[in-house]
C-alpha cells in the first residue's frame, strides 16, 4: 500500500533531524532512504512508524493506503518494523518470536493455535529457519536473527515493511547474502517497503528507487541509475561512491579539467571509472599526472596519481586496458575524461 | 568439570597455604563464630527453655510485626522501584538525575537520621503532628511509622538492582512488541518483565534481608512499646539490655534463621540465573 508522507519536520533539543520532507512511496515498491548519520532518514522512519511523532504542524500528514495513520498509536498502525540490532525478545524462542504479533491480538481477531502454528511455519519456510523454531535468539547467527525478526514483522501481515539498517551489524559476505534474499523475497511478497541505509552499494543494488537525504533534506529521489548517472547536487555525486574532483572549466559544453587561462575555475566532478590515462596528451582538454600507486588486485585496475596542480586523481580501468598502456609507478601520464557524463557544479 | 586451576602455580606452597589459612581463619572470626555463638548461646539452656523464650507473646508480637512490616515494605518498594527504574532507564527527561539521586539518598544518611526525619514531620510536635492526631491517626510510636521508616531504609535495593539491566537492555524490544500490535500491560507482562524477573527477584531478597534486620531507623520511631510496636531487631536488644541474655539469643535466632532462608533463596536465584545465561553456543553459523 502507499505511503504518502507530507511537510514532516522533527527537531530535537539541539538539532533539527528532518526539515518539512516529503515522502512517496508507490504501492509494492522498495525505496530506500539513504544518506550519512544525521541525515534523519532513521527519523523519518521512526515517524511513519509512530516511534517518534513529528514537530506539530496542522499541514503535516502521513497518509498509508488512502487513510492518515498521524493520530494513531504505533501498536494500532499496522506496520512490520525490522530494528539494526534485530530487538528480538530474547527469552522467547524463534516459533514464539515470530507467533508474538498473533498472540497479542484481541481475543476476537486472535486466530486459533492450529491456525497460528500453520502460519508461523510458513514464516518459518520462507525464512529457511524451520529447523530453528525451538532456539533462542543467542542460539543464533546475526544473518538468522535478522530473518526472524523480518519473519517476525511479517507475521501480522503489515501494510507497509519498515527496515531500519537490518543488515548494519552484519558482515560484509552475509550482508551481501541477505540483500540478495530480501531482493527475491520482495519480488515474491511485494509489500510496499522502505529501507534506511547509509551504504550506497545496497541502496543502489537492492532498491527500485533511491532516496537521498542530508541534513534533515531530500537532495534527490530516483531509480539507482537516474541518480548514479545525472545526479541533481554536489552532494549526490560525492555520496554516491568515490568521486575526482577537478578545478577545471567548460568549453563548447565539453568539461576540461585544467582552469582557463585567467584563472578562472569551475568545479567539475568526474568518476574514476570514467577517466582514462593516455602517454601522450592528445588535446588540450586532458591533464598531466604522476602515478604514485598501481592496485591491480581485483576485478579493475585502480590507479593513483597526483595532477601538476596537486590534485590527487584516482582513475579506475579494465586489465586490458592496463596491459596496453603498459604504465609504471613514477612515470608522467595524461587524464583525460572518456565519458561526457560527469557532473558539473553550477556557480 | 574438574575443579582444577587454569593458572600454573608460581607461588611455593608454604606461601599459598599461608594465604589460605589466613582467608579461612578470617572468615571464620568475623562471619562463621559470630552465627555459631548465637546458636550456642540459644540453647544454652536448654531446648525446652529455647521454646518456651521464642513462643512467648511478646516475642511472637514482634515477629508478627517484622513480618508484616516487611511485607507491606517490599510490595510497596516493588512498585515503587519497579515504576521508577522504568522511568529513570526507558526515557530521558529534566530532572532525571536528580530522581537518581534521591533514590540513592537513603543509602547516604544514616539510619538514625532517617527515623529522626519522620518523627520531625509525623511526631506529636512535628508538621503533620496536629491535623494527624486530630483525626485520630497515629504513625510515630505505631505500625505506620515502624513501616514508613523501613519502606524508606530499603527504598534503593530494588531500583538500583533494576537500572543498570533496564538501561542495558534498552527499548528496542518494547517498541519492537508496540509495533506488533502490542497494548502497554501485554509489553510489560510479555516483554519488560521477563527480562528483568531475576533481578527484580534478587532486589527483593535483597530488601527483604534489610527490611528485617533494620534496626536504626525503626529504633527511632517505634517508641519500644513492648508487644505493640517492637520488631524482632528491638525485642533482642530490650532482651538483652535485661541480661537475659539466653531469651535474646533465642529470639536472634530467629532472625539468623530468616536471614538463612534469604541467602538460599539468593544462591538458588543466582544458581537459576547461571544456567539461564550459559553462553550462546553456535554463534558462527550463518
Amino acid at each position: 500500500m502507499a505511503i504518502d508522507a507530507r511537510h514532516v519536520s522533527k527537531s530535537f533539543a539541539n538539532y533539527v533531524a528532518l526539515r518539512d520532507v516529503d515522502l512517496h512511496v508507490e504501492q509494492s515498491e522498495l525505496i530506500a532512504l539513504l544518506g550519512p548519520s544525521g541525515s534523519g532518514k532513521t527519523t523519518l522512519l521512526r515517524i511513519i512508524a509512530g516511534l517518534d511523532t513529528p514537530d506539530p504542524n496542522p499541514q503535516t500528514s502521513v497518509v498509508v493506503d488512502g487513510q492518515d495513520i498521524l493520530d494513531r498509536r504505533g501498536s494500532e498502525r499496522r506496520v512490520g518494523f525490522v530494528f539494526q540490532h534485530y530487538a528480538l525478545f530474547r527469552h522467547m524462542t524463534v516459533f514464539e518470536n515470530i507467533a508474538f504479533g498473533l498472540r497479542v491480538r484481541p481475543r476476537k481477531l486472535r486466530p486459533s493455535e492450529p491456525e497460528l502454528r500453520r502460519k508461523v511455519n510458513e514464516l518459518l519456510d520462507l525464512i529457511q529457519l524451520g529447523r530453528w523454531s525451538t532456539h533462542y535468539p543467542s542460539q543464533l547467527s546475526g544473518g538468522q536473527r535478522q530473518r526472524v525478526a523480518l519473519a517476525r514483522a511479517l507475521a501480522i501481515e503489515p501494510s507497509v515493511l519498515l527496515l531500519d539498517e537490518p543488515f548494519g551489524a552484519l558482515d560484509a559476505k552475509v550482508r551481501q547474502e541477505l540483500r540478495r534474499w530480501l531482493r527475491t523475497l520482495h519480488a515474491k511478497i511485494a509489500v510496499t517497503s522502505v529501507l534506511v541505509t547509509h551504504d550506497q552499494e545496497e541502496a543502489l543494488e537492492v532498491a527500485d528507487r533511491i532516496v537521498i537525504m542530508n541534513q534533515g533534506r531530500i537532495e534527490q529521489t530516483g531509480t539507482p541509475d537516474e541518480v548514479f548517472h545525472n545526479p541533481a547536487s554536489e552532494f549526490v555525486v560525492t555520496f554516491l561512491g568515490h568521486v575526482n574532483l577537478f578545478h577545471g572549466r567548460v568549453e563548447a559544453g565539453q568539461p576540461v579539467l585544467s582552469p582557463e587561462a585567467n584563472g578562472h575555475t569551475t568545479r567539475v566532478f568526474v568518476r574514476p571509472h570514467e577517466l582514462d590515462i593516455e602517454r601522450y596528451q592528445s588535446s588540450g582538454a586532458s591533464v598531466a599526472a604522476s602515478i604514485h600507486r598501481i592496485q591491480s588486485a581485483g576485478p579493475i585496475v585502480r590507479v593513483e596519481l597526483t595532477s601538476h596542480q596537486n590534485e590527487s586523481i584516482t582513475v579506475e580501468m579494465t586489465h586490458e586496458r592496463y596491459r596496453d598502456l603498459t604504465i609504471k609507478t613514477g612515470e608522467t601520464v595524461y587524464v583525460k575524461v572518456r565519458d561526457v557524463r560527469v557532473f558539473v557544479a553550477s556557480k | 568439570m574438574a575443579i582444577t586451576s587454569r593458572h600454573r602455580h608460581t607461588e611455593p606452597v608454604w606461601m599459598r597455604n599461608l594465604f589460605i589459612a589466613a582467608a579461612v581463619i578470617f572468615v571464620g572470626l568475623l562471619i562463621l563464630l559470630p552465627v555459631i555463638s548465637v546458636f550456642t548461646e540459644a540453647f544454652r539452656k536448654g531446648f525446652a527453655f529455647y521454646l518456651t523464650s521464642i513462643s512467648d507473646p511478646l516475642a511472637m508480637s514482634a515477629l508478627r510485626l517484622t513480618v508484616i512490616t516487611a511485607a507491606v515494605t517490599l510490595a510497596a518498594n516493588l512498585v515503587f522501584g519497579l515504576a521508577a527504574s522504568w522511568l529513570i532507564a526507558k526515557f530521558s527527561f529534566p530532572g532525571r538525575n536528580l530522581l537518581l539521586s534521591l533514590i540513592d539518598l537513603p543509602f547516604a544518611v544514616s539510619p538514625v537520621i532517617s527515623g529522626l526525619v519522620f518523627v520531625l514531620l509525623f511526631g506529636a510536635q512535628g508538621w503533620f503532628g496536629n491535623s494527624l492526631s486530630s483525626r485520630g491517626i497515629q504513625v510515630i510510636f505505631a505500625t505506620p511509622g515502624v513501616i514508613l521508616a523501613t519502606i524508606f531504609v530499603t527504598f534503593p535495593f530494588i531500583a538500583r538492582e533494576l537500572i543498570p539491566l533496564m538501561q542495558e537492555q534498552g527499548a528496542e524490544e518494547e517498541e519492537a512488541a508496540v509495533l506488533l500490535g502490542a497494548n502497554g500491560w501485554q509489553t510489560f507482562r510479555r516483554v519488560t518483565l521477563p527480562n528483568i524477573r531475576w533481578a527484580l527477584v534478587y532486589g527483593v531478597v535483597l530488601a527483604n534481608a534489610r527490611a528485617m534486620g533494620e534496626f536504626g531507623a525503626v529504633s527511632v520511631v517505634s517508641g519500644h512499646i513492648r508487644g505493640r510496636t517492637n520488631t524482632l531487631p528491638l525485642h533482642v536488644e530490650i532482651l538483652y539490655n535485661e541480661y537475659n541474655f539466653s531469651a535474646a539469643f533465642a529470639v536472634a535466632s530467629l532472625l539468623a534463621l530468616l536471614a538463612l532462608v534469604t541467602l538460599v533463596a539468593k544462591a538458588a536465584l543466582e544458581w537459576r540465573i547461571r544456567v539461564e545465561e550459559r553462553p550462546a553456543v553456535m554463534e558462527d553459523v550463518v
